[in-house]
């Protein structure tokens, strides 16, 4: 496998954007990646997009095709790939493996959504065969009633306080007030966030992204192409895809069996664990960590799960400042999607431009001080997970 | 008691038995591994041989967590209007099997972790045709 260079990182910000159609969005992203990176539309020679269910790409999920035809088409090589709010995470993986397998020179990896308004319906089809349907008829579960359930069980395992939750937010939106292309900008108090209507007990609205607009955009290219433009370039040392093992504990439908050791998300697991291992670096030598908080629980159950932390620390972590940019363990120094809210398949993508931009140290306000390892993680519908890990 | 005017909200899901309510699915005559609803094949990566019989859970189990939802579920959840607050849960039974369902209580703040439920089968909604459907439910006593 060859050596894979993040060439050039674009984002449009994300929102809400009525008069914008996803392409738009899409275009912007591309543009800005393309021109970040130094090179021009003809000179990509794949695409690796993320499917989006809600917008776009001929109602496939065909949206790799859409800025094919929106950028010039050309005959260029599309994949469109889908794995829930993971999706992102899928295309970087394609594309790093198209580039790493010496394929191909220099590839495009882009996500792009314009969301439905209120709650995500997940599923679309209405037949009692269908497992995610037969579960929201005789259950009814939103996605933040999952989230609130986990992190009611680590309430009771190790008291965390609804405060403790409260900070996790301020924190994200402290860390927004400095990234010009975050959704919620400004700063939240403590007591503005406990003050938030509860949404699924103990999670309030401001601890629960809401949904977004938005787009990101990645140019990866071979050590070759990538030294023509930069004496310094961000390596994507390692890029993963896993899904869940059936006995971590965690039902992804009505039920699951009740794990041998402890619950865990193993799908962020295994993807996080192969890309240390093919990275060649462990958690103490990150630098900073962009982790998909849909909600603020994930920025206390990811540390420990892939050992940044112990056990139960985080909670601790959060209250003396280190998950914070000059902090011992920095997560989420974008703001995350707390502040940017979810725009789901682009999300893996939108980690990749963070990280790019902390490690060549232009993150400004937000930057993490001498970042030079960075890890991204997201995790999708459907047991999907994946991770990538960013060198200096 | 299931009565003429109620439906259940899928056939299959459970069953007012002899001995009370019960969640229908499936148990690996091999591995033992429990699956709700029914399985056609053995999920278990690690199973020699998938060997599926029908088996029944319930009605017994421990609460291993729950939330309060606050806001009505997205479609196709139905509920009766005007909305109440609902609690959900994950509920470890001995069979080893840990099931989502929604969980009932006289007081449901007064819910909490690790305390027992019981399998009840119970109102989820009025249809169009003012029939109640009816589905599986937890209550802690
Ligand atoms: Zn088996």
């Amino acid at each position: 496998m060859r050596d894979v260079a993040v060439l050039g990182v674009g984002m449009h910000p994300w929102g809400k954007f009525e008069d914008k159609s996803i392409t738009d969005l899409s275009r912007e992203a591309v543009e800005a990646a393309l021109r970040d990176a130094g090179i021009a539309w003809p000179e990509i020679e794949a695409v690796s997009a993320a499917s989006s269910r809600f917008s776009g790409g001929k109602g496939w999920g065909l949206n790799g095709n859409d800025i094919v035809e929106e950028m010039g088409s050309n005959g260029v090589p599309v994949y469109n790939l889908s794995a829930g709010c993971a999706a992102g995470g899928n295309a970087l993986n394609i594309g790093y493996t198209l580039v790493a397998s010496g394929l191909y020179d220099r590839v495009l990896v882009f996500g792009a959504e314009k969301m439905p308004k209120g709650m995500i319906q997940t599923s679309g089809v209405e037949e009692e065969t269908d497992p995610e349907y037969l579960r929201q008829i005789s259950v009814g579960m939103p996605g933040p009633a999952f989230w609130g359930m986990l992190c009611t069980q680590r309430m009771d395992e190790y008291g965390t306080t609804e405060e403790q939750l409260a900070r996790i937010a301020v924190k994200a939106h402290e860390n927004a007030v400095h990234n010009e292309n975050a959704r919620f900008r400004q700063k939240f108090t403590l007591e503005d966030v406990l003050n938030s209507k509860m949404v699924s007990y103990p999670l309030r609205l401001y601890e629960i992204c809401p949904i977004s607009d938005g787009a990101a955009a990645v140019v990866l290219c071979s050590a070759e192409v990538a030294r023509k433009h930069t004496t310094r370039p961000v390596w994507l040392a390692s890029s993963t895809v896993a899904t869940y093992r059936y006995d971590d504990g965690i039902p992804r439908g009505l039920a699951s069996v009740v794990p041998k050791g402890r619950t865990l998300h193993s799908e962020a697991k295994l993807a996080v664990s192969k890309a240390f291992d093919d990275a060649g670096v462990g958690p103490k030598d990150v630098s900073l960590v962009e982790l998909q908080d849909n909600t603020v629980y994930y920025e206390l159950a990811f540390p420990e799960e892939w050992g940044l932390c112990e056990p139960g620390e985080a909670e601790s972590l959060v209250e003396k400042g280190e998950t914070t940019p000059v902090g011992s363990m920095p997560i989420n120094p974008s703001g995350g999607f707390l502040s940017f809210g979810e725009a789901t398949t682009a999300m893996g993508v939108f980690q990749i431009c963070e990280l790019a931009w902390q490690l060549r140290g232009e993150a400004g306000e937000r930057q993490v001080p001498n970042a030079k390892v960075g890890l991204a993680q997201t995790l999708g519908l459907g047991g999907n997970g994946t991770a990538a890990i960013l060198k200096r | 008691m299931t009565t003429s005017n109620q439906i259940p909200v899928a056939e299959g899901l459970f069953a007012e038995t002899a001995d009370g309510p019960r969640l229908l699915g499936s148990k690996c005559a091999t591995c033992e591994t429990p699956y709700f609803p029914k399985a056609a094949i053995c999920h278990n990566p690690n199973c020699s041989d998938s060997k599926l019989e029908d088996a029944e859970f319930g009605p017994n189990g421990t609460l291993w967590s729950y939330t309060v939802q606050y806001y009505p579920p997205p479609p196709p959840a139905k509920y009766d209007e005007p909305f109440e607050p609902y609690a959900l849960g994950l509920i470890d039974l001995p069979e080893g099997l840990r099931v989502l369902s929604k969980v009932t209580a006289d007081d449901i703040e007064a819910i909490e972790v690790g305390g027992n439920v019981q399998l009840v089968i119970e109102k989820l909604h009025t249809n169009a045709d003012g029939n109640e459907v009816v589905t599986f439910k937890f209550r802690q006593s």
